[in-house]
């Protein structure tokens, strides 16, 4: 029988993939902290892509993955809120948010 | 080829490009664009697995809030347009094309080796049964992570009231 294209669980899983090479590359080489932050929600989605995905084709029978994706969602709130508190804090510190720069803790 | 499977071609196409756009874009609101539109292609994504109700929420709690909260930063953190020129070298930027490419390369082996689920299974989750595994099984997960976004929104004042000189 034909399975239809949307039916792979590979397909999900390199969808997933290709949000974490993105996410990674993002954060080594991104110059401003907002811009890691964009490339670490792409990770954190790549993450819970990846747990639907495989809730769905392989044990499709408890929503434990949808209910962590939820988990995840949550999660990557609060980062953000925190993280764009701290970077407002550095922006008010030292006028600019570029990640080479910061190099001194307590300052 | 029917229509179904051309419709989701194009959110797998929307998704890794919105992704691409996210990182490679000179101008940060485009970076956030970008990810505006690979959580639009999440949510498509979502609805293909059947999870409507997870679609609703990454386009609500993604879309509606995070990013939202990331370009009120923008607006706050004042002029970026000086420099707009995102990536800092040509080394840096093969550094991280070599991690992430090795990276990928590694996963990429067990994503080929894994297998591949038990043909089609039904599976129909509504917000009904999300709440319930919410409120039986995973009951400790789901404190925590209200107890997290508490201590999240009192950091985030308390860094709030750090930078007006006040302690």
């Amino acid at each position: 029988m034909h399975t239809l294209l949307y039916e792979h669980l590979q397909i999900y899983l390199f969808v997933a993939l290709f949000l974490l090479f993105c996410g990674i590359a993002g954060v080594i080489y991104r110059r401003t902290l907002i811009g890691m932050l964009v490339s670490m929600e792409l990770i954190l989605n790549g993450a819970s892509l990846n747990l639907v995905a495989i809730n769905r084709f392989v044990c499709p029978e408890n929503p434990y993955g949808l209910a962590f994706a939820l988990i995840i969602m949550g999660l990557a709130a609060a980062e953000a809120a925190l993280a764009l508190s701290m970077i407002i804090l550095i922006y008010r510190k030292y006028h600019h948010i570029e990640g080479e720069n910061l190099k001194e803790l307590k300052g | 080829m029917t229509t179904a499977e051309i419709i989701f071609l194009l959110v797998v196409v929307v998704t890794m490009g919105g992704a691409a756009t996210a990182i490679l874009a000179g101008s940060i609101i485009y970076a956030i664009l970008g990810l505006v539109t690979a959580m639009f292609g999440m949510a498509g994504l979502y609805v293909y697995l059947d999870s409507g109700f997870l679609a609703m929420m990454q386009i609500l709690i993604y879309v509606g809030a995070v990013t939202i909260l990331i370009a009120f930063a923008i607006m706050l953190v004042g002029p970026l347009y000086r420099r707009p020129r995102e990536w800092t070298t040509l080394g840096k930027f093969a550094a991280a094309l070599g991690v992430a490419g090795v990276t990928f390369l590694v996963f990429s082996r067990f994503v080929k080796a894994t297998f591949g689920g038990c043909g089609v299974p039904i599976f129909g989750f509504g917000a009904r049964d999300i709440g319930r595994i919410f409120f039986t099984d995973l009951l400790l997960p789901f404190e925590l992570i209200s107890l997290l976004v508490v201590v999240a929104i009192l950091g985030a004042i308390m860094l709030a009231l750090i930078s007006q000189g006040r302690s």
